[in-house]
């Protein structure tokens, strides 16, 4: 065993620890806000609205995101013609890359756990706001948008778990977070077992904080509601 | 139930059979692994084979020393590792002998001295001293010298590090890296004559182990310190394709020269 390594690369870890949670936190809190959007118009009566939402989500819960990620950073990288286009500045940029992938791939299962919970909805509700005079807008506010994140709480709380954890994949494209920190020492200093280990253990904090806070979520929010 | 009976007294019969055979191969299979991303040294043909320079010199020394080989495809990160946790019995993989390496690998005697050089896009100049580099950006594979060398040599660069020896050539094809340095034959004969590599040239010095402490001593083929006898026997396949003319006959084919 060699941990007098480990101990010499604990600030890499810390630079790596901040880039998990910067990726996790950010893809995290953009597919949020997306999915909030896609979760209601997912379950539109309108086909043309429902479709597309429903084969996106198909799409990228349907490939793995590693492939995914690969696409979208070496994959888009072939065509000439996007590299000289605006959008290349943007594309070129590993960590832009990344997050794009994350923030698709996330919203996708997150667009289906949130809308899942709105099917389950009593009809009742809804027609007892309608009959209050609400608008669209205040059902959405009021009624649909509680009722959908207090019922799928759980399942979005594994969610990210599932999305922290997938954050090692970063580090196939050159960004240093935890897992890609880990391989660096194994690939200089020939030694596998303690920086995978050290890494596992910083994940496994990471995991405990998520699960605490869904864990005072729920309780605030869930139970409250009985 | 009498088939099914039938199937499990002939299944007892493999296995006890299978069981026999053991002691009677009395020759161990050698597992040697190589990471195959690495043309034309090693890489996977597209029947999903392993094949190159290192695959083919490796299976030559194993019957030259009369070795039982099995040559698979490992991941770079985890070869090293796994070679001290005795996964692997040796590995075969341009491996450069340097210092380091030598204070927890045996390794065999020295069968080929690269040259490590820079790859750009032709016509791009660079002046290759701590200030002439800095800014730019340099893919290599981690963990190689050529790493360790950049690293050391051209601290103000931005380096790209990637676990695998090709992506660094996707990355110079897209323009997201401007320099990748790697072995000059791996360059030239996996890079430059493929079709990516158009307008892509070699630059800047030729390195070997004389210019840094980083390229090593040479290439060779990596061995467990415990396992001597393994060291002894494929020293012996070496001499003896030096000899017979096979190891030049292998960088004719591979290299035009020997």
């Amino acid at each position: 065993m060699n941990w007098t390594i480990i101990a010499d690369s604990l600030p890499l870890y810390a630079q790596g620890a901040r880039l998990t949670v910067l990726l996790t936190v950010s893809a995290l809190a953009i597919g949020f806000g997306l999915s909030l959007g896609l979760a209601l118009l997912r379950n539109s009566p309108n086909p043309w609205i429902r479709l597309p939402i429903a084969s996106y989500t198909l799409v990228f819960r349907g490939t793995p995101l590693l492939v995914q990620l690969f696409l979208i950073y070496f994959g888009l990288a072939q065509f000439g013609l996007l590299r000289q286009s605006i959008l290349w500045p943007w594309l070129s940029s590993p960590l832009f890359c990344v997050l794009l992938t994350f923030v698709l791939n996330t919203t996708a299962y997150t667009t289906e756990i949130f809308a899942g919970g709105l099917r389950h909805l009593p009809p009742g509700e809804i027609e007892a706001a309608r009959a209050y005079g609400m608008s669209p807008w205040t059902i959405a506010r009021r009624i649909l948008i509680p009722a959908m994140l207090s019922r799928s709480l759980t399942l979005y709380g594994n969610e990210t778990i599932m999305m922290m954890h997938a954050t090692s994949l970063a580090s196939t494209v050159t960004l240093l977070e935890i897992t890609g920190v880990a391989r660096n020492i194994t690939l200089t200093s020939y030694i596998l077992f303690e920086p995978y280990v050290t890494a596992a253990a910083i994940y496994l904090c990471l995991t405990f904080i998520l699960v605490g806070a869904f864990h005072m979520a729920e309780r605030r929010w869930v139970d409250a509601r009985g | 139930m009498k088939p099914l009976f039938r199937l499990f007294g002939a299944a007892m019969l493999i296995a006890s059979s299978a069981l026999q055979i053991q002691p009677a191969a009395a020759q161990k299979v050698l597992t040697i692994a190589t990471d195959a991303t690495f043309p034309p040294f090693e890489s996977i043909d597209s029947s999903g084979k392993v094949v190159g320079y290192d695959v083919e010199l490796m299976q030559a020394v194993c019957d030259a020393a009369k070795l039982k080989c099995n040559i698979i495809n490992a991941a770079w990160e985890g070869m090293i590792p796994g070679l001290i946790a005795g996964k692997y019995d040796a590995l075969i993989s341009q491996l450069t002998v340097t210092e380091a390496r030598r204070k927890i690998l045996a390794f065999s005697d020295i069968y080929d001295r690269p040259v490590f050089r820079f790859v750009a896009k032709q016509g791009a100049t660079y002046e290759f001293t701590p200030e002439g580099l800095k800014g730019k950006t340099i893919a290599v594979q981690t963990g190689t010298p050529m790493d360790a060398f950049v690293t050391k040599t051209f601290p103000q660069a931005d380096i790209k590090r990637y676990t695998s020896g090709s992506a660094p050539y996707l990355e110079l094809a897209s323009g997201r890296a401007e320099l990748h340095m790697s072995y000059e034959a791996q360059i030239t004969h996996a890079f430059l004559k493929s079709e990516d590599g158009k307008g892509f040239g070699l630059l800047g010095p030729r390195y070997t182990g004389k210019d840094a402490p980083e390229f090593g001593e040479g290439v060779a083929i990596a061995i467990n310190k415990r396992n001597v006898e393994l060291v002894k026997s494929v020293n012996e396949g070496l001499a003896k394709l030096r000899e017979n003319g096979a190891l030049a006959a292998l960088n004719a084919k591979y290299f035009g020269t020997n």
